[in-house]
């Protein structure tokens, strides 16, 4: 990153320009914290304040007084913790089998490069252009009796792991990667006698942890952002994950539980976002450039 | 030696002896030169792009052509799903409402994210709070934020957006609860939830501007203005290409916000194509019309193939520059 | 139950266990060869209410030790049964709205279980109106009604009063409901009276109000059905929600509540009237914790002639997959859980005594799926057990019976309660709707609708 963006120094010394430019910059911070910060707050609020308050007056503080005893009913009668953790299935074995397939795909099309590897490139980006809705109905169908399996896939997360390994994005994240690994390195283990599966497992693999973090935070990211798929496929509440459970308890559930609801299941990706947050960002910002 | 070949052995140019060996290859040989490695690393993408990305879409053709109740055999019924579709008087419905919400969301959605990554990009302490508080929305988990915000939306004058309009004499508005006002609200959640990765995303094609650009043109006398104009937008034209591509993509399949928010209601104000599509399938009494559903899919998915690659070849020349 | 099933469609999560899951036959028998009945549970039950029913599960397989239940979260939607039915993943015992049950018939979707049927001791007894919905075109009971509603008038009595009106006496005609509903709003802030407007509950409740003002929405003659909805009845309906929405702004702000929203609200307090079925106190004590005090429920005013009340009910039925052996013993279940605490003492007082101690409601008002002796007799057992507030409720159950009982209309039902979801939500969100022409319209969709094959 360099010292100096679009302003030039000249120009920043300018009390025009210093001023302006900070008066946004202020402006712009203020409502940054409205927008990005104000809604979490009011929701820690509210998962606190009885429904009444909430209703009569959203703006107040505790005009009567905290009500934590929500916190708890959400967690014990709503059982947000139960569907929090099929969130958690749900996301990691969508991630297992997302990185089990861009990984390997990655390493046949970009260093093994058998003589057919151009159709299979084909074969797999043409499915970018194919938008996923075309894929709604047959997919749902195919879940309900699945072909080569001839089992009913329905309320098993398999429904929705299976399916996300479909992701041509990380195939072609990974795949130009590895295409930029230097090949001495290969040859060099491939004359120590290494075969191509070793050279999968200790050479390429350990060589390629920034992409693999990159589609590791993308897998998970869109695993819990993933609402009509594991709905229309996980209808048993047993199995289903908060995205999709969330909106049957809003119908079931006392407004302020309902919100302490929310507020648990917000709680633990903001942490981790702040925890990961170099990570998550850096990620996002690659997205761009790589679709771009 | 082992079995397996250099990967590159199939590429030109092909050392002699590779080159003399083709004639005679037999299965045996061809698998201990290793063919047989890439075909055992490409099975898991051939299982799950096979099954769950082409055989569905070849489904997805041909249902569009059959009537199926899922208990009796499929039978062809020609175009008769395509003109059911086309005939719903639905069917305009959700493709205006639809391109409503692409052009809300791209006269709101596109330039805001833009405007805050460039005002960003010149904050010298502390970036990485302003980055952290405009990505925050987008870690909060989608559904959680519709349901947020559906309490947020409350249209009577002690919800949350009205008793702070009210503070400053405006409303209250019905947000959700009107034809007029509901797509509106629609569009604006779906900013808030989104724009904190555009910025990020422009933020770090942004930082990537060599500086000397910026130093040639105030050599040229341009101003904060027109280095603007000249240096940053160029620079960034093929990631904004993309994110326009992408988000017309994205926004005439959005789901979420009309089926969470309003069901598409008020009076079919905020239906959109894929929550038609929803509808035929799953919403409709008893026994999907999996026919129709398919059809409108179809139709949605060749508009858009059209419209990314008419868009992709005029802008080729334009974005690689 | 009853009206609860109405409430179709869209987000209902519909319980499927893993177990079921798995195939569809291969579940029949268990492996010490009992006969595995997967029986349905409403899902989004209070813990209590789930204890009250593993117990009765509890009591049945003692009862009947071939039998092994499994329990499954079940809900009916109309929209995934088709997908269900081929994937093998419904329950064995299911229950499905009126509405529904002769379309299911007809399509031959349940299993024909009259045979059993005929066998139990009360076959005879069913209220002949109410055992109709179960029937096939010969008369052959595949279904069996299990619990039948009326509509009724749902009010908050702390409300009512706050508005300095009377809670013991609620309006009895809509002029009266208009002049509550403003009072409410203007006093309390609350919505004075509201209305589902979603997912087919607007069509639902339109249709129930048209009833009321004496219309009709379909006119039936053989095999031709015409629709009869662009009529003075629902259009005086229409304007009537207009004028309470617009000139009296007594209807609250939020016009698209569907069946559980509007439970939802009207358990919190923000909202004084609105219609529902007869028996949906149980509901809104076990989903939606209401106070019981607030609780007041009254007869659907009816003006002019023809008016009567929208009625309709649950039945059991059978998966069609099942085998003739676990059909047998769904009926049991369906006898031993839905049935026999309506007919014999004792199972009466166990059932009540059962859900009162698990702090279910036990007593609210419902239409008899018997005849009128069987159920007096019934309330004269339990009457011990009644938890419910009864004397709150007495200004629908004095007026219940003997009101003219309409059933929902045959045709294409939630696809003409669809259409008129629209011109609800479009009169109560846009002020310069135009009821003539929104009528006209609809008429035209219905005509289309029962037109179709």
């Amino acid at each position: 990153m360099s010292d100096r963006g679009l302003i030039a120094p000249t120009e920043w010394r300018r009390p025009g320009v210093r001023r302006l430019t900070r008066g946004l910059q202020g402006a712009l911070l203020a409502a940054l914290f409205a927008a990005g910060l104000g809604p979490l707050l009011w929701l820690a609020k509210a998962a606190v304040t009885p429904t009444q308050d909430t209703l009569r007056d959203p703006l107040a503080l505790w005009p009567h007084g905290i009500d934590f005893a929500n916190l708890v009913t959400a967690w014990t009668r709503v059982e947000v913790g139960k569907y929090f953790l099929n969130t958690v299935w749900v996301a990691l074995g969508a991630w297992l089998v997302q990185l089990l397939v861009a990984t390997t795909t990655g390493y046949a099309l970009a260093v093994l490069k058998p003589r057919y590897h151009k159709v299979v490139t084909a074969i797999v980006m043409a499915t970018l252009f194919v938008p996923s809705v075309v894929l709604l109905v047959p997919l749902y169908l195919s879940m309900v009796d699945t072909p080569l399996l001839h089992t009913s896939l329905i309320n098993t997360f398999w429904a929705v792991w299976l399916p996300a390994g479909a992701n041509a994005f990380n195939v072609i994240l990974v795949q130009r990667f590895f295409a930029n690994l230097p090949r001495e390195v290969f040859e060099a283990a491939r004359v120590d006698g290494a075969g191509p599966v070793r050279i999968f497992v200790s050479v390429v693999l350990p060589m390629s942890k920034p992409i693999l973090g990159v589609v590791s935070v993308f897998a998970v990211i869109a695993s819990w952002k993933d609402f009509l798929w594991p709905m229309l496929v996980l209808p048993d509440p047993a199995v289903q994950p908060l995205s999709v459970r969330l909106p049957a308890l809003q119908t079931f559930v006392e407004l302020d539980v309902f919100l302490a609801a929310l507020a648990i299941a917000t709680v633990i990706p903001v942490a981790l976002f702040l925890v990961f947050q170099r990570l998550v960002l850096r990620g996002d910002a690659l997205s761009g450039a790589v679709k771009g | 030696m082992t079995t397996a070949a250099p990967p590159r052995l199939a590429d030109p140019p092909a050392p002699a002896r590779e080159r003399a060996c083709r004639p005679r290859r037999t299965p045996l040989r061809w698998a201990r030169r290793g063919g047989l490695a890439p075909v055992l690393f490409l099975l898991p993408a051939l299982f799950v792009f096979g099954l769950f990305a082409w055989l569905p879409i070849g489904k997805s053709a041909l249902m569009s052509f059959q009537r199926t109740n899922l208990v009796t055999a499929p039978e062809f019924v020609g175009l008769d799903n395509y003109r059911t579709v086309l005939t719903d008087p639905m069917f305009w419905t959700a493709v205006g409402n639809t391109g409503l919400f692409a052009l809300l969301a791209l006269l709101i959605g596109y330039p805001v994210p833009l405007a805050l990554a460039v005002l960003m990009s010149e904050v010298r302490k502390g970036r990485g709070l302003f980055s952290a508080l405009a990505y925050l929305p987008v870690v909060i988990p989608p559904v959680v934020a519709v349901l947020l915000w559906k309490v947020f939306y409350d249209a009577g004058p002690d919800g949350l957006f009205n008793k702070i309009l009210g503070l400053v004499g405006i409303g209250p508005v019905p947000w959700l609860q009107s034809a007029s006002t509901a797509m509106g609200s629609l569009v604006i959640e779906a900013t808030w939830a989104a724009a904190g990765s555009t910025v990020i995303i422009y933020l770090a094609a942004l930082t990537s501007v060599p500086p000397e650009l910026y130093e040639a043109a105030e050599l040229d006398g341009a101003g904060i203005r027109g280095k603007v104009w000249h240096v940053t937008l160029p620079h960034l034209r093929g990631v904004l290409l993309t994110t326009f591509i992408l988000q017309i993509i994205g926004t005439t399949q959005v789901f979420l916000e009309p089926f969470l928010f309003t069901g598409g209601g008020p009076a079919h104000a905020t239906t959109t194509i894929l929550l038609l599509i929803y509808n035929y399938a799953f919403a409709d009494s008893l026994g999907g019309d999996y026919g129709a559903a398919t059809a409108l899919s179809v139709l949605l998915a060749g508009t858009l193939a059209v419209f990314s690659a008419v868009f992709l070849r005029l802008t080729r020349s334009w974005s690689s520059s | 139950m009853s009206s609860k099933t109405f409430a179709t469609v869209l987000a209902a999560a519909l319980g499927l266990t893993v177990l079921a899951a798995c195939g569809t036959d291969s579940g029949d028998t268990a492996v010490d060869g009992k006969t595995v009945v997967k029986v349905s549970l409403e899902p989004g039950q209070d813990k209590s209410a789930v204890d009250a029913f593993t117990a009765r599960v509890t009591q049945f397989e003692q009862a009947n030790p071939g039998i092994d239940l499994a329990v499954q979260e079940f809900k009916w939607d109309p929209t995934k049964f088709t997908a269900q039915l081929a994937g093998g993943t419904l329950p064995d015992v299911l229950t499905v709205p009126f509405t529904d049950g002769r379309g299911l018939i007809e399509r031959h979707q349940i299993a024909d279980i009259s045979a059993d049927v005929a066998q139990l001791p009360y076959a005879g007894k069913f209220n002949p109106e109410v055992a109709k919905t179960g029937q096939d075109a010969q008369g052959k009971q595949e279904a069996i009604p299990i619990a039948a509603y009326t509509q009724a008038l749902h009010y908050n009595r702390t409300l009512f009063k706050q508005a300095g009106l009377d809670p013991d006496k609620p309006p009895s005609t809509w002029d009266e409901v208009r002049a509550a509903a403003k009072q409410i709003a203007e006093r309390t802030g609350a919505a004075g009276y509201a209305q589902m407007t979603k997912d087919n509950t607007g069509g639902w409740i339109l249709v129930t109000q048209d009833y009321a003002f004496g219309g009709r929405t379909e006119k039936l003659d053989g095999d031709k059905a015409t629709a009869t909805v662009d009529t003075p009845q629902l259009r005086q309906v229409l304007q009537n929600l207009r004028a309470m929405r617009w000139d009296d702004n007594s209807m609250g702000a939020n016009f698209l509540y569907d069946w559980n929203g509007i439970n939802q609200d009207f358990a919190a307090g923000r909202i004084g009237m609105y219609v529902s079925g007869g028996g949906n106190y149980k509901d809104l004590l076990a989903q939606n914790a209401i106070k019981p005090a607030d609780y007041g429920v009254t007869a659907v005013p009816l003006t002019g002639p023809d008016a009567g009340a929208l009625g309709g009910g649950t039945l059991a039925v059978v998966n069609v997959k099942a085998s003739k052996k676990t059909q047998a013993a769904a009926v049991k279940w369906i006898d031993f859980y839905y049935l026999r605490k309506l007919t014999d003492q004792a199972a009466a007082q166990a059932d009540a005594k059962t859900n009162a101690d698990a702090k279910q409601a036990v007593g609210s008002p419902e239409l008899p799926v018997f005849d009128k002796a069987t159920y007096d007799e019934r309330l004269r057992w339990i009457g011990q057990y009644v938890n419910v507030p009864l004397s709150q409720m007495t200004p629908y159950t004095s007026r219940m019976f003997g009101r003219p009982l309409l059933p929902e209309p045959t045709r294409a039902t939630q696809k003409v309660y669809g259409v008129l979801d629209t011109v609800v939500q479009k009169v109560l969100t846009d002020r310069d709707a135009d009821v003539n022409a929104l009528l006209a319209d609809a008429q035209a969709q219905v005509q289309a609708l029962l037109d179709r094959p």
